[in-house]
């Protein structure tokens, strides 16, 4: 069993060799300018960028900085891992389309909506540690007792977390938090961007949230071998995807640069979580 | 022990003054209006069969026209590059990102099934308002989208939404400005005419 935990411990680590690794590249990308207007760019010849950006906003009349005022400023999160992001964006697109909409497709076609929404229920039900701890640390104690009476209610008159009675009887929503948010609610930002393989969307201050997630995850504790363990979450990916065929592909067709789009996606929705809380 | 716990957390709710009836006014109003009058037509019978689809499709763009400030959403998905452009460019360019936003509205009006739509209060500033919605899916979610209006001879009109946080024009300002400073901006248009016909043809299919 000691054995066991130790492989696990070595699966966590993986992710944090990777990121002393690209922190150890960073510098040389340019990313340690501090400045916004250029490090939005990256690694992309920030001078050029700078004389083109500058020179439009002197020819800028009054009236209309004024007006621009109203507009969201450019708040863009740093990308200077774009070129192995988009290496590995196109491995998710691929993997995507090539084996889970497949396999969610086909999970569809036998098994009822209903039974679909009810294992989403039960995995919900089954990280209420996540969602619950992170509470207490953002300080979120309406969100704490939200969770709490979730958990309960749902864990026994909603046979085991299948059904979400705290919802559908109580009005109960769900207090969506992760140590990734509670990073950011203490005021550290997301750094610059990342696209894991597999995982997809993340942050330097996401990816050490979602290790801490998984340490507060009952999965990584009730299932003692690794692949079951894999097996288990690929399978609440499979029947999540179930639920959104479609989504991703709408989201592909209505954007001109899919890449972008979803890194500036993920960037202000996860803004917007950690501000909502 | 439920009922208790259920007691102490509605007074918890109202203590922290979530319970707060959002008094409704002019954009809230008149954005309800352009949404009723798209889900009535979406729930119709008459438009229920497939090969009504065309009319139908027809008539909710017509409706939602008169609710979106297309040129107003154009300039700003341009952003800083809007001033540099021709008159006739940016005709071209409002007529470009309209057809695009007009195949994204319809794919979120189409493809999914609103169950309800909680409308959570706006706020006014000026000529300027926010509303704020909140939408019930059939598969138990719930999306918070915000409406930014802008006032115009007494129509509030909207110039960008956004959806769980995300803003829709400021998205594609992101990718818009990417290809322009990465390419040029003929690039741009010829993305978004590229994309114009390859969902026309995925419209056929359909």
């Amino acid at each position: 069993m000691k054995r066991k935990n130790n492989s696990m411990t070595g699966l966590l680590l993986i992710p944090c060799y990777l990121l002393t690794l690209w922190l150890w590249v960073l510098p040389g990308l340019g990313f340690a300018n501090s400045d916004p207007e250029s490090s939005r760019e990256g690694s992309y010849s920030p001078s050029i960028y700078h004389f083109v950006f500058l020179s439009a906003q002197n020819s800028m009349p009054a009236v209309q900085q004024e007006d621009e005022d109203r507009e969201d400023k450019p708040d863009r999160i740093p990308d200077p891992l774009e070129p192995a992001n988009r290496i590995f964006f196109h491995f998710n697109d691929k993997l995507y389309f090539w084996a889970l909409k497949p396999l969610a497709s086909g999970y569809k076609w036998v098994v009822p909506e209903d039974l679909r929404l009810g294992v989403r229920n039960f995995f919900t039900n089954l990280t209420t540690p996540i969602r619950l701890v992170n509470c207490l640390l953002q300080a979120n104690f309406k969100g704490v007792g939200n969770e709490t009476v979730r958990f309960l209610l749902n864990s026994t008159l909603g046979l085991a977390g299948f059904l979400d009675p705290a919802r559908t009887e109580l009005k109960i929503e769900k207090t969506d938090e992760d140590f990734g948010q509670t990073l950011g609610v203490w005021g550290i930002g997301p750094f610059f961007y990342i696209e894991w393989p597999i995982l997809g969307s993340s942050s330097l201050r996401d990816t050490f949230g979602y290790a801490g997630d998984l340490l507060l995850d009952p999965k990584t504790y009730l299932l003692q071998s690794v692949p079951l363990s894999l097996a288990v979450r690929a399978y609440d990916q499979i029947n999540e995807t179930s639920l959104r065929i479609g989504e991703y592909e709408d989201f592909k067709r209505n954007t001109i640069d899919p890449y972008v789009a979803k890194r500036e996606a993920y960037y202000q929705n996860r803004q917007y979580k950690i501000k909502k809380r | 022990m439920v009922r208790i716990l259920r007691l102490f957390f509605s007074t918890l709710l109202l203590f922290c003054g979530i319970v707060s009836p959002a008094f409704s006014g002019e954009p809230q109003d008149q954005l309800r209006q352009t949404t009723d009058k798209v889900l009535a037509i979406l729930s119709d019978p008459a438009f229920k069969s497939p090969d009504k689809a065309k009319v139908r499709r027809e008539l909710i763009l017509r409706t939602v026209d008169e609710r979106f400030d297309w040129e107003e959403m154009a300039r700003r998905s341009l952003g800083r590059h809007w001033l540099q452009r021709s008159p006739e460019e940016k005709q071209e360019f409002i007529r470009l990102f309209k057809d695009l936003l007009e195949r994204v509205y319809m794919d979120k009006v189409e493809g999914y099934s609103w169950n309800k739509i909680i409308y959570e209060g706006e706020q006014i500033d000026g000529n300027y308002a926010t509303v704020r919605v909140k939408v019930f899916t059939s598969k138990d979610q719930t999306i918070q989208v915000e409406y930014r209006t802008r006032k115009r001879e007494n129509q509030w009109l909207i110039y960008d939404f956004l959806v769980e946080g995300v803003g829709v024009v400021s998205n594609y300002r992101t990718q818009f400005n990417d290809i322009i400073v990465k390419s040029s901006y003929q690039e741009l248009i010829k993305r978004l005419k590229t994309k114009a016909t390859q969902d026309g043809m995925d419209e056929k299919k359909k």
